[in-house]
């Protein structure tokens, strides 16, 4: 098995393999420097960005769970042209296909955003986030409404022509139904699942572990919940999928493309170890083997179904 | 065009950016109650570190356990094998599980980290160490003695089960005080803080530990006129700046990102 194996073509992107570093957990990616081999990833989602800087939350703004962690950094980030002055000309240099997140409080600010990134003609794509559990106006409130998404993502549409994928919540009460609003409005693709909203409480002083009070949850225990996000958003749409939430190694990426995402982001486990994305491609081959496959393209959305699946016999 | 790699390299060289090593448990000793001396024998070399600074060590919770956790360095011997020294108290699952590690257990670490401590004002500092601040404070009067520059370091603790005295090798404080009065002077270590600074005409001040003691610590030396660093604690995911999940507010509202400004800054950036 060779490095061909893992070609992605992820919404007309070409991608040498399909592990991504998901926005948020990667900063700017700058931060990285000499601590992993950036040109070895298939690509980039870099942090979420707003019109003007944001200051995020009060502290603590993270604590850890069993199997994952809470944060509510609240989108903390430097502003887009910060990020279009003092960082896309760095970051581009590593040679891997560039993702900006965007995020905003009015439908008129994702299509300001959209419209100004793609004028640097540093970017591969857009990420849309829709999904923040974090923030009180322009955050999930914008992806667990139907109406919401499609405007957004039609103003997105419209005001660039890079691809446009939609980051959503698994907390959606009908994420298919919401997936299926942003196919229509003219997504490219999706992006799933941003962190679960959550909380810890301390039992002695009787105060949330967050300043912030609640939080999302990532890592390794929301995978099934994200797996099963990619796998239902899937069927709904057949739309291209970036998967993610929860994933650790190379076995977990092909979890999720065989529920149906064509490329995975990797992000809590970036915590854990720096360089957690660039081991995963390179296990990522025998782990295609092992999957009894020869490419990882070939693995997408090919869950082998017992016959017999059924929901709820009576 | 030289390779991302080649870059990368340049940039790790000059800015002596943090390394992602592996290190080896040499010795583990448990010097109180709750907190144990952790010795670790570095299986590739690191930049040397600062006082002040700190490693993210990962304490092999593999997915259930994913953080690592920040540990200031107490200790940092360069030769023959350059070996880091940390001060760890069980507060957790990640101390517990430090504090249980036998001779010979690997170790990940990430760093050195963050900026430590900057040179001090004028001839003659007093370091205020409360609980396990205490460990970097070890490591800058060691710096500091080294440099033939005169200090004086004074520990405050809850209790006895968290009283570390130092070793040997690093030093130990010139005076103890517990706030329940089981070990040493019963009190709070910045208690007289004001008379102290003027009776020694310490030129500047140093100090790690609760919020509530750095505080009162930078309050009384900005009324002497005294210079003060102080070192942030926080709970911490990527170590590098980039998570923002460290982030505090500080005076004025500013954002002090402590695992990549800090954790040390000078106390008027910290405080009102």
């Amino acid at each position: 098995m060779n490095e061909s194996s893992l070609m992605t073509n992820l919404a007309g992107i070409e991608l040498a393999n399909p592990v991504l570093l998901a926005s948020g957990t990667a900063g700017y990616g700058l931060e990285l420097d000499g601590l992993l081999d950036m040109s070895r990833l298939g690509g980039l989602i870099l942090k979420s960005v707003t019109i003007e800087p944001w200051a995020g939350n009060a502290e603590p703004r993270i604590w850890e769970t069993t199997g994952g962690m809470l944060n509510s950094i609240g989108l903390e980030n430097i502003g887009v042209e910060a990020l279009i002055e003092d960082v896309l000309p760095r970051i581009s240099e590593i040679g891997v296909p560039l993702m900006a997140s965007i995020a905003g409080d009015t439908v008129r600010a994702f299509a300001r955003l959209a419209s100004r990134l793609e004028s640097t003609g540093a970017l591969a794509a857009v990420e849309v986030n829709v999904s923040c559990p974090n923030v009180e106006r322009g955050g999930i409130q914008f992806g667990v409404d139907p109406n919401a998404t499609a405007a957004v993502t039609t103003s997105v549409r419209e005001n660039c022509t890079m691809p446009v994928f939609v980051k959503l919540s698994a907390a959606a009460s009908d994420l298919p139904g919401i997936a299926d609003a942003a196919s229509r409005a003219g997504a490219s693709g999706l992006s799933l699942i941003n962190t679960v909203p959550g909380m810890a409480i301390d039992p002695v002083s009787r105060s949330p572990r967050l300043g912030n009070v609640t939080g999302g949850l990532s890592g390794p225990a929301i995978k099934p919940i994200a797996l099963k996000a990619v796998y239902d958003c899937f069927r709904a749409t057949g739309l291209p999928i970036i998967g993610g939430g929860g994933i650790y190694d190379a076995g977990d990426v092909i979890e999720f493309l065989l529920a149906g995402a064509t490329a995975v982001s990797i992000g809590t486990a970036t915590f854990q170890d720096p360089a957690r994305a660039t081991k995963i491609v390179e296990e990522l081959p025998d782990a295609v083997t092992a999957a009894g496959a020869t490419t990882t393209a070939e693995l997408v959305g090919r869950l082998r179904t017992p016959r017999n699946a059924s929901k709820g016999k009576r | 065009m030289p390779s991302w790699r080649d870059h990368l390299q340049r940039l790790r060289v000059a800015e002596h950016g943090p390394a992602l090593v592996r290190a080896v448990v040499a010795r583990n000793e448990r010097v109180a109650a709750r907190v144990c001396v952790l010795d670790l024998r570095l299986e590739e070399d690191v930049p040397a570190p600062s006082a002040g600074q700190f490693f993210l060590v990962d304490c092999g919770g593999g997915r259930e356990h994913l953080l690592r956790r920040p540990l200031s360095v107490m200790g940092y011997d360069p030769a023959p094998q350059p070996a880091l020294i940390f001060l760890v108290e069980v507060v957790g699952w990640g101390t517990r599980r430090l504090c249980a590690m036998q001779p010979g257990e690997k170790v990940g670490l990430l760093g050195p980290l963050g900026r430590g401590f900057g040179a001090p004002a004028g001839r003659f500092s007093l370091l205020i160490a409360g609980g396990m601040g205490i460990a970097p404070l070890l490591f800058l009067s060691h710096e500091l003695k080294s440099r033939e520059q005169a200090c004086d370091l004074i520990a405050g603790f809850r209790d006895s089960g968290q009283v570390f005295g130092g070793r040997q090798d690093i030093g130990s404080p010139n005076g103890v005080c517990t706030e329940d009065g089981s070990m040493g002077g019963r009190g709070k270590v910045c208690d007289g803080l004001a008379g102290r600074l003027s009776e020694f005409g310490y030129t500047s001040v140093f100090a790690c530990g609760p919020g509530g003691m750095l505080e009162e610590t930078a309050r009384v030396c900005a009324a002497a006129g005294v210079p003060c660093q102080v070192s942030l604690d926080s709970r911490m995911a990527c170590g590098l700046g980039m998570c923002r999940g460290c982030v505090k507010q500080g005076a004025g509202g500013a954002n002090l990102c402590v695992c990549k400004d800090g954790p040390v800054f000078d106390s008027t950036q910290v405080f009102d």
